[in-house]
C-alpha cells in the first residue's frame, strides 16, 4: 500500500478537461515532483491534493484513506504557494503560528513550535517583522516556515522558487533538498523547470496537457524517456533529436544518418528486437549531448563507442564543457567536448556516440521503441532511496550486447 | 552645452506657468471658504459696510455662539447643536453598518463565489445609478410600515440601503486584487469563513476602508433631500437645519450666524479630508495588496 496514490483522477472545469486520468503513487519520504510545461495541470492536480480543488472523478488516498472529501484543514496537509501567500498583516511569527492557532493549540506550545521552526529555517531574528519587511528569499522562508510547524504527512509545494532571482533559486533549492534529507517528509513539489526536478526529486511525474507521460527516478526519465516530449522535455541542453533510417549492414542492425559529407551508421545496440520490426524504416534517434564526445574523453567502460568524422559549425566554450554543433540527419546537433579543446567552426573533427545511450522513437505516435515495458510505478518505488538506480540500466544494455 | 541650458530654461518656464494656472484655481476655490470663515467672525455692521474680503476689523465669537446655541429655526432658538449631534446619531452606524455589509459583499462575490455571482453584483452595482428622487415615495411608505419615519433611525436605514450599492462596488472591486492564495492558504490552516474575512482580508483593507468611510460619510453628511423628506422637527439632520436656520430669519439676514453655521455644518468632512486624505488618494490608486 503507498503512501499518497492518486488513482485515475480527472478534472474538469465546464467543459475543459484538464486532468485526464492520473495515476501516480509514491511511498513515504518520497519526493515526488511533477514537472511540465506551464498550462499542463500541474497546480490543479496539487490543490486537488490539498482540497482546494474539488476531484470531478477518480481517487485520492493517504495512508490508504480515502481523502477525496476530507475537508482541506483536516487532511494534515501543508502547502507553500507560489506567491508564498504571507498573511500581509500579521507578523511572521503571527505567520507561522496561525495554523496553529486556527487548530487551538494552547499558547506556550505553540510559540516554542514556531521557535523551533524559526531556528531550522534560520528566521529566529525576523519573527516581529510583517512580510512587507522581508526580502523575497525571507519570505519564502517564512512560508516554509508555516508548512513546517504543523508536521504535516504530505508537504504540498507549489512552483516556491520561481519568484526568487536565479543565484537565490540554486541556494533555496539546495535548502529544499537538505531539509527533505533531514526531516525525511513526504514531499510533492510542482515546477516547470526540469533542472529542478532533476535535483530534487526522488520520482519525477512528467506531465503534459493533463496526463502523465512519465514517472519514474530523475535518472530513468532523463536515460530512458517514454516518448519524444518527455525526451525533449527533460535534460539541457536538450536531447539531440535526428531523423535516421533503419538498415542491415554487413548482417547488423544499423541506424543510418544523413550527414553532408556522407552518411554515419551507428550500429543499434539498445531495444535490438524492438527495432528489427522498424528495418528499412525511418526513426526517430535520440542521443543526449554528453553521448557525443571527443574521442578522448569517451567512456569506453560502460559505453559502446563508435566514430565518425563531421564538420564543426560553431562552437560554445561554457567553461566547464566545450559544445561543439554540428550537421547530422538535417538538424543541429549538440556535442559535449573536452573544454579546451583545440577545436573551430569549419573545421572536421571525429566525433564519438555511445550507441549504448541511443534512444529511438516512433516519428508517427511519438512513442518510445523499446524491447520490454518500462517498470511500474509500484515496481520501481521500492528501489526508490538508490538514486543511483542508472548503473543497472547500463549494465543491462551492455549485457544485451555481449 | 547652450542647448542644455535652453532646454533648461525653457523647462522653469514651463514649470512657472503650471504653477501660475494651478495657483489661479486654487484660489478660485478657497475663495467661498475665505469668504465663509471671515464673515463668520465679523459683526454684523462690518458686514453692512460692504467688503466682502477684508478681514474683521474687529474679531468676534459671537456669531459662532449664537449659530450654536441661541440661534432660532423655526420656532425653537437653540442654535443648530441638536441637529449636529442628529446628523452624527445619522451618520456613525449608517457609515459603519454600510460599509461593514459592503465589505462582506465584497468578499462573498470574490472569494466564495456562487453560482450567478456576477448577476448578483451587476443588481447591487445598479442600485448606484438610481436617481434619489425615484426612491423617495416608496422609501417613505416602507419607513412607515417599519414605524421609524420622521426619526433619525429611519433615516439611518434609508443610507444604509443607498449606500451598500457604492460600498460593495469599492470592496468587491478591491479584494478583485487581493490574491486567492491568501484565502487558500488560510483555509489549509483550518481558518473558516468569517475567521478569513475578519483576520485575514479586513486587517489587510486599510485603504478601501478609508475610501468607503470618506465617501459615505461625506454622502450622508452632506444629504439633504432625504434629510428633508423622511424627518421633520428636532429629528432633523443639520444640512436641513441650516436650510430652515437661513430660511426662518425674518427681518435683517445675520449673515455672520447663517455662516458660522454653515462652518459648523462642514467641519466634519473637512476634518475627514484632513485626517484621511491621504490615505484616500493612496487607496484610490492601489488596487492591489503586496506583501
Ligand atoms: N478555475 C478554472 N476554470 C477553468 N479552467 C481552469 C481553471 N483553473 C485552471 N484552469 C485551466 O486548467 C489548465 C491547467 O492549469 P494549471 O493547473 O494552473 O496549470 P499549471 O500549474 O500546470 O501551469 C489551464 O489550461 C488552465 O487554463
Ligand atoms: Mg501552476
Amino acid at each position: 500500500m503507498s503512501f499518497l496514490h492518486i488513482h485515475n483522477v480527472h478534472k474538469r472545469f465546464g467543459d475543459t478537461h484538464v486532468l485526464k486520468g492520473i495515476d501516480i503513487a509514491i511511498e513515504k519520504g518520497d519526493f515526488l515532483v511533477l514537472v511540465g510545461p506551464s498550462g499542463c495541470g500541474k497546480s490543479t492536480l496539487l490543490n486537488m491534493i490539498a482540497g482546494l480543488d474539488a476531484i470531478s472523478e477518480g481517487e485520492l488516498l493517504l495512508n490508504g484513506e480515502r481523502i477525496n472529501d476530507v475537508h482541506p484543514s483536516r487532511r494534515d496537509i501543508a502547502m507553500v504557494f507560489q506567491s508564498y501567500a504571507l498573511y500581509p498583516s500579521m507578523t511572521v511569527a503571527g505567520n507561522i503560528g496561525f495554523g496553529l492557532e486556527m487548530r487551538k493549540v494552547a499558547k506556550a506550545r505553540r510559540r516554542e513550535a514556531i521557535q523551533r521552526a524559526a531556528e531550522l529555517l534560520q528566521i529566529e531574528n525576523l519573527l516581529d517583522r510583517k512580510p512587507a519587511q522581508l526580502s523575497g528569499g525571507q519570505r519564502q522562508r517564512v512560508a516554509m516556515g508555516r508548512a513546517l510547524v504543523r508536521e504535516p504527512q504530505l508537504f504540498l509545494f507549489d512552483e516556491p522558487l520561481s519568484n526568487l532571482d536565479a543565484k537565490l533559486r540554486v541556494d533555496m533549492r539546495t535548502e529544499i533538498k537538505q531539509l527533505h534529507q533531514r526531516l525525511g517528509t513526504t514531499i510533492v513539489y510542482v515546477t516547470h523547470d526540469q533542472i529542478e526536478a532533476m535535483t530534487l526529486a526522488t520520482r519525477i511525474a512528467v506531465m503534459r496537457g493533463g496526463e502523465l507521460q512519465q514517472l519514474g527516478t530523475p535518472q530513468a526519465v532523463y536515460d530512458d524517456p517514454n516518448n519524444l516530449f518527455v525526451a525533449g522535455f527533460m535534460g539541457s541542453p536538450s536531447m539531440n533529436l535526428v531523423t535516421a533510417r533503419i538498415t542491415r549492414h554487413e548482417g547488423r542492425l544499423v541506424a543510418r544518418i544523413a550527414a553532408p559529407a556522407g552518411d554515419v551508421t551507428l550500429p543499434i545496440v539498445r531495444d535490438r528486437a524492438a527495432l528489427e520490426a522498424w528495418c528499412d524504416r525511418d526513426v526517430m534517434l535520440g542521443l543526449r549531448p554528453e553521448a557525443i564526445t571527443d574521442p578522448a574523453s569517451a567512456n569506453r567502460e560502460d559505453g559502446d563507442i563508435h566514430e565518425a568524422t563531421l564538420e564543426i559549425a560553431l562552437v560554445e566554450p561554457t567553461g566547464a564543457d566545450l559544445y561543439v554543433v554540428t550537421q547530422l540527419g538535417g538538424r543541429s546537433i549538440n556535442a559535449r567536448m573536452r573544454p579546451g579543446a583545440p577545436l573551430s567552426p569549419g573545421q572536421s573533427t571525429r566525433f564519438a556516440f555511445d550507441v549504448s545511450r541511443m534512444v529511438a522513437f516512433d516519428p508517427e505516435t511519438e512513442a518510445r521503441i523499446r524491447d520490454e515495458v518500462p517498470a511500474t510505478p509500484d515496481e520501481a518505488s521500492t528501489g526508490h532511496a538508490d538514486s543511483t538506480g542508472n548503473a543497472d540500466s547500463t549494465g543491462n544494455i551492455l549485457g544485451q550486447n555481449a | 552645452m547652450s542647448a542644455g541650458a535652453t532646454v533648461a530654461r525653457r523647462n522653469t518656464l514651463g514649470r512657472a506657468l503650471l504653477y501660475a494656472v494651478l495657483a489661479v484655481f486654487a484660489i478660485l476655490y478657497l475663495m467661498p471658504l475665505y469668504v465663509m470663515l471671515v464673515t463668520s467672525f465679523k459683526p454684523l455692521e462690518e458686514i453692512h459696510q460692504g467688503n466682502m474680503l477684508a478681514l474683521p476689523d474687529t474679531w468676534t465669537f459671537a456669531p459662532w455662539r449664537e449659530a450654536w446655541g441661541s440661534a432660532c429655526i423655526g420656532l425653537e432658538c437653540s442654535g443648530v447643536h441638536g441637529y449636529f449631534f442628529n446628523s452624527i446619531k445619522i451618520v456613525v452606524p449608517a457609515v459603519l453598518i454600510s460599509g461593514l455589509l459592503g465589505a462582506f459583499n465584497g468578499y462573498v462575490l470574490t472569494k466564495w463565489r456562487f453560482r450567478g455571482h456576477k448577476i448578483v453584483f451587476g443588481l447591487i452595482l445598479f442600485s448606484c445609478f438610481i436617481p434619489f428622487q425615484i426612491i423617495l415615495l416608496p422609501m417613505a411608505r416602507v419607513l412607515g410600515i417599519l414605524h421609524i419615519a420622521n426619526s433619525t433611525t429611519g433615516l439611518v436605514l434609508v443610507h444604509i440601503v443607498y449606500g451598500i450599492g457604492f460600498t460593495t462596488l469599492f470592496f468587491r472591486n478591491f479584494y478583485e486584487s487581493f490574491p486567492d492564495e491568501l484565502v487558500r492558504a488560510a483555509k489549509l490552516d483550518g481558518a473558516g469563513f468569517f475567521t478569513i474575512f475578519f483576520r485575514i482580508l479586513l486587517p489587510a483593507s486599510v485603504p478601501i476602508i478609508v475610501v468607503t468611510i470618506i465617501w459615505q460619510f461625506t454622502n450622508v453628511w452632506n444629504d439633504f433631500l432625504f434629510g428633508v423628506s423622511f424627518t421633520s422637527g428636532d429629528s432633523a439632520p443639520i444640512t436641513v437645519a441650516l436650510n430652515n436656520l437661513v430660511n426662518s430669519s425674518t427681518g435683517v439676514k445675520a449673515y455672520n450666524v447663517n455662516m458660522a453655521a454653515a462652518m459648523v455644518a462642514a467641519v466634519p468632512t473637512l476634518i475627514v479630508y484632513i485626517l484621511a486624505g491621504k490615505y484616500f488618494l493612496r487607496g484610490l490608486m492601489s488596487g492591489s495588496v503586496k506583501g
